[in-house]
């Protein structure tokens, strides 16, 4: 990609602060489940649940000034498992939030929570505090799937998790649900749909399952079904979901209308977003200067709960450079059905589109990408071959 | 004649590993050439490959002051000769500049056929043989039995070899009283019009064309015009001198002494191997007979992967040609591949060396395809025709017989391995020639198509013989066979840069592992790719690499676009290292295929 040579005549002054999000990271897991790579440990003693709040909020003050003034429109309280900290744990978390943040009365704030009896006690206060979304990871309804997954709630938990938040007031929640499990075919898939629909969530993830390194499943790979079980299971899932009124919006992610994820979509859409906790990412627009940058925390929970503050925390730093921010941004925009509108392109990267003629010729003329006046989107076959689609732009 | 008496050409002729390098260490540590500091191993070998590889390649010289026993000063020119096959062209213009070569054998292993071959170009050449068995100091070592080899197999008396230890470097002192006595001090008049042989000749950045010479009459001075006879261009010396083996600047090189020569010849093929170089002003009648001229066996195309390095692929190559005359390259295109050279090389060593060389010293990213041999046609119109490139061998209808180059090779073998060796040579097409029984080896020489033998008859014959066979070959003849040309089509279009030319008798058999082989390479892409094995239009085998049904991550980490990014950059990078044939891409080894099929299983 010539990009790098033809900075110089860019004329980067349209690049403005796009919206903004707060990321919020929990590391503890009451176990470690076999497939997960995300940066999560198993919960050995007691939760230091006042110690971690407090590590959050001096990092929150620490990086105040990053995002001064900036309205926050969605939380996301990710793991982990967010659910092991108490409704009073998080109260004081969002208090001390409040107290330094403008957050806008109409913010999407999701938890992360298990299906399991204990966690389901809590809905109830964690409405209370504000918190008006739950992500509740089921995975799947099959006793037998939720076993091998090391998953520790059962399947009658997982239906009777849904009832629970509904009564607690969580009209908006999520099931995440994953397929191409261990000899999973079509028809078990296609249960497991079917039982969540019938659950009537306004939003539902559907995940394959995919084996990341320096997990028990890499070490120990189960046998996952043959290419042509997954694609037959893709098709029938999502006919169903279709059907049952979902609108499949990203690769993985299903809504009613209406329902769709502030908190995903803002990431998806190149917004910016700070995050807070042990190996968070943040990605920041700095408008006055023109550029974006990343940065990330230590990822060990010990480690950021003394350095959280300083600026020994942060792990690691980087402003992209123009052909950084194309890519990040298709990668992001791209898993979107919608795709994104040349408008927006221009608002969140500082640069024309003009820049990229060559390369969205390219995907057009290899029938991945549909270029419209005013919408630029992946076809059904630059979805399924986003990967192919994106080296385009690298 | 003026008195040359105290200077000494010679060559050291020996097999890999049989401690020619470390016996050259020892006289320039005897001689004083180089401190101890300075010995790092085996100085003569200079490119990092040889080094590496632990052969010579190119030839080098260093000049020794010895004083012999008798108080006399000798001046001691040694000119280092490569020793595998590929490079015996090589080994006759070293030895053209030398009076005398010894032949270091060693004294556990016995005479292997690429120093008898050598040795014979130095008998040829008329130069003076001294036997001398090495590694004499090893619990193994047989002297009588290896000295009655060396009468059995070469033909030259060898009862007073002189047993010696170049690790150790008993025996070597000796060595060099005999070396003077016996090979004859070279003839030449100094006091005459200058004739230097040009013996190589190399590209230095700063300095030029850099040769080594060998002065035969006259004295070549700094600040002289000279003229390079064949070509007849006029140059003015800047700096002559001799290696010690660092490079030392003298006030002349004069007749009988070897050393080199920098004329501030910038232009790559000012100073062409086995020319004659002589003054301007006081020109030699004559050119020195020079080398005969050396015809490439083995061609294959060489392609840069950037289609950018094509200029900097034909600068390398135009350097490396300068003082390697059997490098042959000439532009070549391939649908497959884009603009590359067609390249001919002596052997698949040399070839190896070639694109080694490319890599490291040009850092060139390049492509080979197989390597195949020369072709002879014998058109309708009953003209001959030869074919280098298998994709540009005509129709079937267009010519009448096909020939191929079959070689003599001579192989020497301990018993134990002679069947194994025969069974191999069948298997190969071979025809046995001889079959002598000499002291604990056996000297076998099989006819074998030339085709047969750059495949991996080489790699073969090592593996039957647990390492202890040696090969030296050359060729016989071009000889009429049934040979049929195998294209690979993909997804329907011909890979030129994959056709082979082959023997009917196994074209079924390797067309159907060639086409597994490379189902095995490619990768699944987005839509289904169909490999298919034909010759003429005739489709022998055919399989298929089922489509990629996709090609996505499932999450997206959020925050965390690292990950993902990293992966991105990989799948990027895995495709750069593909060539795109039609839409299918192809990676590298792919083209290599060819080559690697029939092969034993690992």
């Amino acid at each position: 990609m010539t990009l790098m040579t033809t900075t110089a005549t860019i004329n980067t002054t349209t690049l403005l602060a796009p919206p903004l999000a707060l990321y919020v990271h929990f590391p503890w897991c009451a176990r470690k489940c076999p497939y997960c790579d995300f940066n999560s440990h198993e919960l050995k003693n007691t939760l230091p649940e006042r110690d971690y709040i407090g590590a959050l909020v001096r990092e929150l003050d620490q990086h105040l000034p990053l995002i001064w003034g900036r309205p926050i429109r969605s939380i996301f309280m990710g793991g982990g498992t967010p659910s092991l900290f108490s409704a009073a744990a998080l109260d004081q978390l969002f208090g001390q939030l409040r107290a330094r943040l403008t957050i806008l009365p109409s913010a999407e704030i999701t938890l992360e929570a298990n299906p399991g009896t204990f966690e389901q006690q809590r809905f109830g206060e964690y409405r209370a505090l504000g918190i008006n979304r739950l992500s509740i990871g089921i995975q799947s309804f099959d006793p037998a799937q939720l076993q091998q997954l090391g998953r520790i709630h059962d399947h009658h938990q997982a239906i009777h998790a849904v009832a629970t938040a509904r009564q607690a007031g969580f009209d908006n929640f999520n099931l995440d649900l994953m397929y191409g499990l261990p000899g999973q075919d079509p028809n078990a898939a296609l249960a497991d749909i079917t039982q969540a629909i019938d659950l009537d969530p306004p939003h539902i993830s559907h995940y394959q399952l995919s084996i990341e390194p320096n997990t028990a499943f890499a070490h120990r790979p189960p046998r996952l079904p043959a290419d042509v079980t997954v694609s037959e299971i893709e098709t029938a899932c999502r006919t169903q979901l279709q059907q049952a009124g979902y609108t499949h919006y990203e690769i993985s992610a299903f809504a009613r209308p209406g329902r769709q994820c502030a908190h995903n979509l803002n990431y998806w859409q190149f917004g910016d977003y700070l995050g807070l906790g042990a190996g968070a990412h943040s990605k920041l627009t700095q408008a006055a200067q023109q550029q974006i940058s990343r940065q990330w925390n230590v990822k060990h929970p010990r480690e950021y709960q003394q350095l959280a503050g300083t600026a020994q925390a942060t792990a690691g730093q980087q402003t992209l450079s123009w052909s950084d921010c194309v890519l990040e941004f298709m990668m992001n925009n791209l898993r979107l059905h919608d795709g994104f509108s040349p408008t927006l392109f221009t608002e969140r990267t500082g640069l024309p589109l003009q820049l990229l003629q060559a390369q969205l010729q390219q995907a057009q003329s290899r029938g991945l990408l549909c270029v419209d006046a005013d919408r630029i989107y992946p076809t059904a076959r630059g979805r399924n071959f986003l990967n192919d689609l994106l080296t385009i732009f690298t | 004649m003026s008195d040359l008496s105290h200077i000494r050409n010679f060559s050291i002729i020996a097999h890999i590993d049989h401690g020619k390098s470390t016996l050259a260490d020892r006289f320039i540590q005897l001689c004083g050439g180089l401190s101890a500091r300075e010995m790092s191993e085996q100085v003569l070998d200079s490119m990092d490959l040889e080094k590496e590889r632990g052969i010579t390649i190119k030839a080098q010289s260093v000049s020794l002051n010895y004083q012999a026993k008798d108080g006399r000063h000798y001046l001691l020119n040694m000119i280092d000769t490569p020793g595998h096959v590929d490079f015996a062209y090589e080994v006759s213009r070293s030895l053209a500049a030398c009076e005398g070569a010894l032949l270091v054998v060693d004294a556990s292993q016995g005479v292997e056929a690429q120093s008898v071959a050598n040795c014979y170009t130095a008998l040829e050449q008329g130069l003076e043989v001294v036997p001398v068995l090495n590694k004499i100091d090893l619990p193994q070592a047989e002297p009588a039995r290896v000295i009655h080899e060396i009468e059995e197999i070469i033909g030259i008396a060898a009862q007073d070899a002189i047993s010696v230890s170049a690790k150790t470097g008993q025996g070597v002192d000796q060595l060099l009283e005999i070396l003077v006595k016996r090979i004859p001090a070279p003839s030449g008049e100094i006091n005459t019009s200058l004739q230097a042989l040009i013996i190589d000749s190399w590209f230095d950045n700063y300095l030029g064309v850099v040769s080594l010479v060998r002065v035969v009459n006259g004295e070549l001075k700094a600040r002289q015009k000279i003229t390079v006879m064949s070509i007849g261009r006029h140059y003015v010396v800047d700096k002559v001198g001799i290696f010690t083996p660092k490079k030392k600047a003298t006030e002349s090189l004069k007749a009988g002494e070897v050393g080199y020569v920098i004329a501030g010849i910038k232009e790559i093929d000012g100073a062409p191997v086995g020319d004659t170089i002589t003054t301007t002003d006081r020109p030699a009648d004559k050119s020195l007979p020079g080398f005969k001229s050396i015809k490439p066996q083995v061609f294959a195309g060489l392609f840069p992967i950037d289609s950018e390095q094509y200029e900097a692929l034909r600068d390398a190559l135009a350097k490396l040609r300068l003082n390697d005359a059997a490098l042959f390259y000439e532009p070549e295109t391939s649908q497959a591949l884009g603009f590359g050279f067609r390249c001919g090389f002596l052997g698949m060593l040399h070839m190896e060396i070639i694109q080694e060389r490319l890599e490291r010293e040009y850092n060139l990213n390049l492509i080979s395809t197989a390597p195949t041999v020369v072709f002879e046609l014998v058109t309708s119109k009953g003209e001959t025709i030869q074919i280098d490139n298998p994709a540009k061998m005509p129709d079937p209808g267009f010519y009448t017989e096909i020939r191929e180059p079959v070689i003599i090779a001579h192989i020497l073998v301990p018993h134990d391995y002679v069947g194994n060796i025969i069974s191999l040579c069948m298997e190969k097409r071979g025809v046995q020639k001889k079959l002598q029984y000499l002291g604990s080896q056996v000297s076998i020489s099989y006819e074998l198509p030339l085709n047969e033998v750059v495949m991996d008859f080489y790699d073969r014959l090592k593996s039957v013989s647990r390492g202890y066979a040696s090969l030296d070959y050359e060729f016989a003849r071009f000889q009429a066979s049934d040979l049929v040309k195998l294209d690979i089509l993909i997804n329907g279009d011909k890979v030129d840069a994959l056709s082979c030319i082959i023997h009917r008798s196994v074209s079924q058999t390797r067309g159907r592992e060639l086409v597994e082989k490379m189902k095995e390479l490619i990768p699944q892409q987005m839509f289904e790719v169909a490999i298919q094995a034909a010759i003429g239009a005739k489709v022998i085998s055919r399989t298929n690499v089922k489509a990629l049904r996709k090609n996505v991550t499932a999450k997206c980490y959020g925050g965390d676009i690292t990950r993902k990014r990293k992966l991105l950059d990989k799948q990027k990078e895995g495709k750069r290292r593909m060539k795109q044939v039609g839409k299918v891409e192809i990676p590298q080894d792919a083209f290599l295929a060819v080559l690697n099929v029939g092969k034993d299983p690992k």
